[in-house]
C-alpha cells in the first residue's frame, strides 16, 4: 500500500500531549505556510468567509430542524422559519414519539430496531473485518489472491445492488420479515477488511508477531492479546462507519421489511414522510421534524465524541495516515 | 470458489509465495514454516468469506438464475432464456433513468469534488481559521441519514410554506417551485452535495495530510508560488484519492434512491417510478411484483456497477495500489 502509517513509530508519552503536540505543530506549519508564500490577511479573512458561508450552508438545515420541532403544525407552515414561536411543543411533541400516530406505527419501537439492527450488525461488520483483515495483512496461503481480488471487486459494489438480489433469495428461504435478514448481510462490509488490512499492515509489525511466535505464542493469542489492542484505532473507525451504514440503510429494510413493528427509523420517517400529505392527522408534521432531530442527534453525538478516531484514523482504505 | 478450495494448501509453494519486499533466508525449515503460519492465516479470513458467498455470492447467483425463467399465472416457473433481458433492454423506462443518473453526476461529482478540494487545501495549508472546526461541522451531514435530509430539505424548499421559496421570492424569484419539473433536478443535486461534500472532504483532507512537508519545502526553495504548490505538486500526488473518490461518487449516483422516492411524495408529478435505475427496479420488483424482469433488471444495473469497478481497480492498479 502506499501510505504507510507514520504514528506508529514514535511511541508517546501521553495520548492528551501527542495531541497537543500535533496541533501545535499544524499551527506552527500553518503560521509557516502563510509566512513563506506571502498569503495576506485579506486572502485568509476571504478564505475563512467562504468557510462561514458553506458552514451556514451545512447547517442552516439542521437548525431548521431543531427550531420547528418545538411548534405544532400550524407554525411550522406559517411562523417564521428560523426563530421559535408561540405555543412552544417541544415536550408535547416529544411525547409523541411514544404514539402510534395513524396506526403507522411507534417511532420509539422503531429506535430500538434500528439500534439492535446498527448494533449488532455493525460489531459483526467490525469483528469480520478485523479478523478478514489481519488474515489478508500478513498471511499468504493457497486461494488468498483470488479471496482478496474478490474484497476488492466487493469494495465498489454498494448493498443496493445486493438489496434485490437478497430480496430474491429471502423470498424463496422465507427470510422476509426477519431480523437477521437485515443484520446479517450488514455484517459484510469489505470496505471494512480493506481498511484493516492497511491498517495491520501500518500498525501491527510482521517483526513482532514473528518474535511472539518464536516465543511459542499459538496464532489465536498473538491476535487478541497483540494485534487487536494495536488495532482499536483502525476498528473504532470500521465500527463507526458501519454502524452509520446501517443507521442510514433506507433501501434494504424498504424491500425485505412489510410489518411496521420492523422498520427501523428511516423506513418509519419514510413511511410517515409519504403519508403526510395525505394522513389527516395534525400532528403528522410536527412528528416528522421531532421524529428527524431524535434521529439525527444520537448520531451526530457519536461522531463529535469519536472524532478522533476517524480524523487520525483511516476514513477510506489506502489513505491510513 | 469453494471454501475448501480457498484452504487447501500444496506443499512447497512457499517459497515461491515469500512476503512482499522481504526476502527469505535460505533453507528449507524456514520455508516450511513460513509455509505452516501462513496456511493457518487461512482461518481468520474464512468468517468473511462464508457471510461474503451468503449474503453476496449466492444472492447475485440466484438472481441471474430468477432472470432467465419466467413466471406464468397458468403453468408455473418456465426456462425463457434472455427474454427478461431482451425485455428489459427494449423498455426505455429502464434505460432513461441510467441516462439521467448519469447526467446528475457528471453534473454534480466536479462541483462537489471542486468544494471538496478547496476546502481541504485551504485546511491543509492551514490559510482557513478555525479549519478543525470548521471541518467538523462539514461533516456533520455524514451522520444524517439521506431519509432525514430529504425530509429536511423538503420541508425547506416545499413550493407553499418552505422557508427557502420565501426567500426566493424575497429576491424576486416568485413563484419559485423547487421541487418542480424544472427544478427537481439542480434541487436534487443540491441534497446530495449537501449530503456528501464534507465526507470527500475530510479523505482529501487526510490524503493532502499525507503528502510529506519536505516536497512542499522543496517546492518553495525553488521558488514555486501558492497556486502552483497546490495545482502542480499536491493535486498530482493526491490525484489516486481523487480517483477513487469519483468512482465512489459515481457509483454513489448511479444507485441515486432514497432522496428522489422521499421527495416523491412532495412531487409526484416531477419524479416518476422510473425517475432512477433502482427506482425501476424497485417499483418492478416490489410494486409490480414481477420478480424475473426485475431479477434481469438488477443483473444488468449490478453489471454496469462492476465493470465501473474494474476500470476504476484496474486504473488503481496501475498507479501501484494493491501491490
Amino acid at each position: 500500500m502506499s501510505v504507510i502509517n507514520p504514528g506508529v513509530s514514535a511511541p508517546s508519552t501521553t495520548k492528551a500531549a501527542e495531541r497537543a503536540r500535533r496541533r501545535e505543530e499544524r499551527q506552527r506549519e500553518a503560521e509557516q505556510t502563510i509566512r513563506i508564500f506571502g498569503i495576506r490577511r485579506r486572502t485568509v479573512a476571504i478564505v475563512t468567509a467562504l468557510c462561514v458561508l458553506f458552514a451556514l450552508f451545512t447547517l442552516v438545515p439542521i437548525a431548521w430542524m431543531l427550531i420547528n420541532s418545538t411548534k405544532n403544525q400550524a407554525n411550522i407552515f406559517e411562523s417564521f422559519g428560523f426563530w421559535f414561536s408561540r405555543p412552544f411543543v417541544l415536550v408535547h411533541n416529544f411525547k409523541m414519539l411514544f404514539e402510534n400516530v395513524d396506526g403507522d406505527g411507534t417511532y420509539i419501537q422503531w429506535l430500538g430496531n434500528t439500534a439492535l439492527y446498527a448494533g449488532l450488525g455493525g460489531i459483526g461488520a467490525t469483528a469480520l473485518s478485523a479478523l478478514g483483515g489481519y488474515g489478508f495483512a500478513h498471511f499468504k496461503f493457497r486461494g488468498s489472491k483470488l479471496a482478496f481480488s474478490l474484497v476488492l471487486a466487493a469494495l465498489l459494489v454498494p448493498i443496493a445492488a445486493i438489496t434485490l438480489p437478497l430480496y430474491f433469495v429471502y423470498a424463496k428461504v422465507g427470510l422476509i420479515n426477519n431480523i437477521w435478514g437485515m443484520i446479517l448481510p450488514s455484517m459484510v462490509s469489505p470496505v471494512g477488511v480493506l481498511l484493516m488490512r492497511v491498517y495491520v499492515r501500518g500498525s501491527v509489525p510482521r517483526e513482532l508477531i514473528d518474535a511472539a511466535r518464536l516465543d511459542g505464542a499459538s496464532e489465536s493469542r498473538i491476535f487478541f492479546r497483540l494485534a487487536v489492542p494495536l488495532m482499536v484505532p483502525g476498528l473504532t473507525t470500521v465500527l463507526l462507519l458501519s454502524v452509520v451504514g446501517i443507521w442510514n440503510n433506507y433501501f434494504l429494510p424498504l424491500v425485505i421489511f412489510s410489518k411496521n413493528s420492523l422498520y427501523p427509523l428511516t423506513e418509519g420517517l419514510g413511511l410517515w414522510a409519504s403519508h403526510a400529505s395525505t394522513s389527516g392527522d395534525q400532528n403528522i408534521y410536527p412528528l416528522l421534524v421531532i421524529g428527524g432531530v431524535v434521529t439525527i442527534i444520537p448520531s451526530i453525538a457519536l461522531f463529535l465524541i469519536l472524532q478522533r478516531y476517524w480524523r487520525g484514523g483511516a476514513l477510506l482504505g489506502s489513505f491510513a495516515n | 470458489m469453494s471454501v475448501t478450495g480457498t484452504l487447501r494448501t500444496v506443499r512447497g509453494r512457499a517459497l515461491g509465495a515469500t512476503d512482499a519486499g522481504r526476502p527469505l533466508e535460505p533453507g528449507r525449515s524456514h520455508a516450511n514454516w513460513v509455509h505452516q503460519r501462513d496456511r493457518r492465516g487461512a482461518w481468520f479470513v474464512v468468517p468473511f468469506v462464508i457471510a461474503f458467498i451468503l449474503f453476496t455470492l449466492v444472492p447475485v447467483g440466484y438472481s441471474i438464475y430468477t432472470s432467465l425463467y419466467n413466471t406464468r399465472l397458468i403453468g408455473g416457473t418456465v426456462f425463457s432464456g434472455f427474454q427478461n433481458y431482451t425485455a428489459t433492454f427494449q423498455a426505455g423506462d429502464f434505460w432513461s433513468g441510467f441516462i439521467r443518473v448519469i447526467i446528475f453526476g457528471a453534473i454534480q461529482i466536479p462541483i462537489m469534488l471542486a468544494i471538496a478540494f478547496f476546502f481541504a487545501t485551504m485546511f491543509d495549508l492551514g490559510i482557513a481559521k478555525w479549519g478543525g472546526a470548521f471541518r467538523t461541522i462539514f461533516f456533520i451531514p455524514f451522520a444524517v441519514p439521506a431519509v432525514v435530509a430529504s425530509v429536511m430539505w423538503s420541508f425547506l424548499l416545499e413550493p407553499q410554506f418552505g422557508p427557502f421559496t420565501h426567500f426566493a421570492s424575497v429576491l424576486g424569484f416568485q413563484g419559485t417551485n423547487f421541487l418542480g419539473t424544472n427544478l427537481i433536478f439542480p434541487t436534487l443535486i443540491l441534497i446530495v452535495i449537501w449530503e456528501w461534500t464534507g465526507y470527500n472532504m475530510v479523505i482529501l483532507f487526510t490524503a493532502l495530510k499525507a503528502v510529506p512537508r519536505e516536497v512542499i519545502e522543496a517546492a518553495v526553495l525553488d521558488g514555486a508560488s501558492l497556486a502552483k504548490v497546490v495545482l502542480r505538486v499536491k493535486l498530482p500526488l493526491v490525484r489516486p484519492a481523487i480517483v477513487v473518490l469519483v468512482f465512489l461518487n459515481a457509483i454513489g449516483a448511479l444507485q441515486l434512491f432514497t432522496e428522489p422516492l422521499i421527495l416523491q411524495a412532495y412531487a409526484p408529478q416531477s419524479i416518476s417510478n422510473n425517475w432512477t435505475p433502482t427506482l425501476y427496479l424497485y417499483n418492478t420488483a416490489i410494486g409490480g411484483q414481477q420478480y424475473n424482469l426485475a431479477a434481469a433488471g438488477a443483473v444488468i444495473f449490478g453489471l454496469v456497477i462492476v465493470v465501473l469497478s474494474l476500470v476504476s481497480l484496474i486504473s488503481r492498479r496501475r498507479r501501484g495500489e494493491f501491490a
